[in-house]
């Protein structure tokens, strides 16, 4: 069976978002159409569409460390449909800390559904400080002089059909500094403190669920 | 109170870990996700602005964010699935944005959170019965790093689908008792 698409899937809600804006790069190389993820409804069109794929590339946030549970439930529903027999998969993950190890777990799922689903794993690209970027071009990032030309190489293993090894991310990104993770820590806090106040209440409130409670 | 989430799908485990945990002499609550109407979290970022601590899904998850809000320690069950948890659980995970605190802290040299309120201990029990070395591994690193993110204390475990008894009286102890 001829298999010349390739997929390129938003596991994110956000149509405009980081993850939306990375997969929008590697279709301009690519070619193809970046398919949203439908966060309620039937799985089955995009199982359908895995399925009929050459390659496949999902591209997601990072919820606590790793993708979110909708794109979990595509990939058990997946994995019980079958029907897979050696597409091309590469993943994409980016989260908001500026740490590869914070995301790459979303990695370590795509590459085991592959292995335990006849699909072949071509590796992945995390992307730490990705949620900064709020859907703005990867040249806005705050390590884009590092970012930008190896993601590009990135999309060439893709537009090749090659494996992309994991230094490829892991040297790009280099974590700040112990003086500069306390000004982060300082900055996003103030930032997020003068949002919750905007709207009129207490950073130093208890849990607004605690005092429901009360 | 010890709040356990389970994934009862493929077995009993979070049922029998909060009779085993009610045994050992401490206060438990336990949802089954699976039979819960949880909606995924779709980011809108209103838990950390507009309604601050508070999540605008409405749907079973307002029951169960009051209970992990209180709790001393978080028990997530499932079985182990792709090297993480089920959808169900995956689903509570995404959601418990609005009881974590959203500020920056810095901890061992990196930016983490935390969680609203006093600590909690955060624990994760994983279970199946053919799982590789990959697979094992990638469960306790996530356990890491969300108890990393989290800034708090826990453990993760492994268990076979079908665990003994005393397997179960076992960590239901070292929880209870922590």
């Amino acid at each position: 069976m001829n298999k010349p698409e390739i997929m390129l899937l938003c596991a994110s809600s956000r149509r405009k978002g980081t993850s939306a804006m990375l997969l929008e790069r590697i279709r301009l190389v690519t070619g193809g159409e970046v398919i949203f993820l439908p966060q309620k409804g039937s799985l089955n069109e995009v199982i359908l569409a895995m399925q009929q794929a050459a390659a496949i590339v999902i591209s997601g946030p990072c919820y606590i460390n790793t993708y979110p549970a909708r794109l979990i439930e595509l990939l058990e529903a997946a994995s019980l449909s079958g029907g897979f027999s050696g597409q091309k998969l590469y993943g994409i993950i980016n989260g908001g800390m500026p740490y590869v190890h914070t995301h790459r777990h979303g990695l370590a799922c795509l590459r085991l559904f592959a292995e335990q689903n006849h699909l072949s794993w071509q590796g992945g690209f995390v992307l730490g400080g990705g949620a900064m970027l709020d859907g703005k071009p990867l040249e806005k990032h705050m390590n884009r002089k590092k970012i930008v030309p190896v993601f590009d190489l990135f999309i060439r293993h893709i537009a090749e059909g090659s494996p992309s090894p994991d230094s490829l991310y892991e040297q790009a990104q280099i974590p700040p500094g112990h003086i500069m993770t306390r000004v982060f820590a300082k900055l996003l806090t103030f930032m997020v403190v003068r949002r919750i106040k905007k709207h009129g209440h207490d950073p130093d409130a208890p849990n607004w669920y605690l005092r429901k409670k009360e | 109170m010890i709040v356990i989430i389970s994934d009862e799908s493929s077995g009993k485990l979070g049922v029998a870990l909060k009779e085993a945990a009610g045994r050992a002499g401490a206060q438990v609550v336990h949802f089954a996700a699976n039979t819960l109407h949880i909606k995924p979290c779709a980011a809108c970022g209103s838990c950390s602005g507009k309604t601050y601590g508070r999540c605008v899904i409405r749907d079973d998850m307002q029951q169960v964010l009051p209970k992990i809000a209180g709790c001393r320690a978080l028990v997530l069950v499932s079985a182990v699935v792709f090297g993480g948890v089920s959808h169900h659980i995956k689903k509570v995970m995404d959601r418990m944005a609005a009881v974590g605190d959203p500020r920056y802290q810095v901890s061992s040299g990196e930016l983490v959170k935390g969680m609203s309120g006093q600590g909690m201990s955060y624990y994760m029990v994983g279970t199946g019965d053919k799982l590789g070395e990959t697979e094992r591994s990638a469960f306790l690193f996530l356990h890491e790093e969300n108890r990393n993110i989290m800034n708090t204390r826990g453990k993760a475990f492994l268990l076979h689908s079908s665990p003994d008894q005393a397997v179960i009286d076992n960590i239901a102890q070292e929880i209870a008792h922590e």
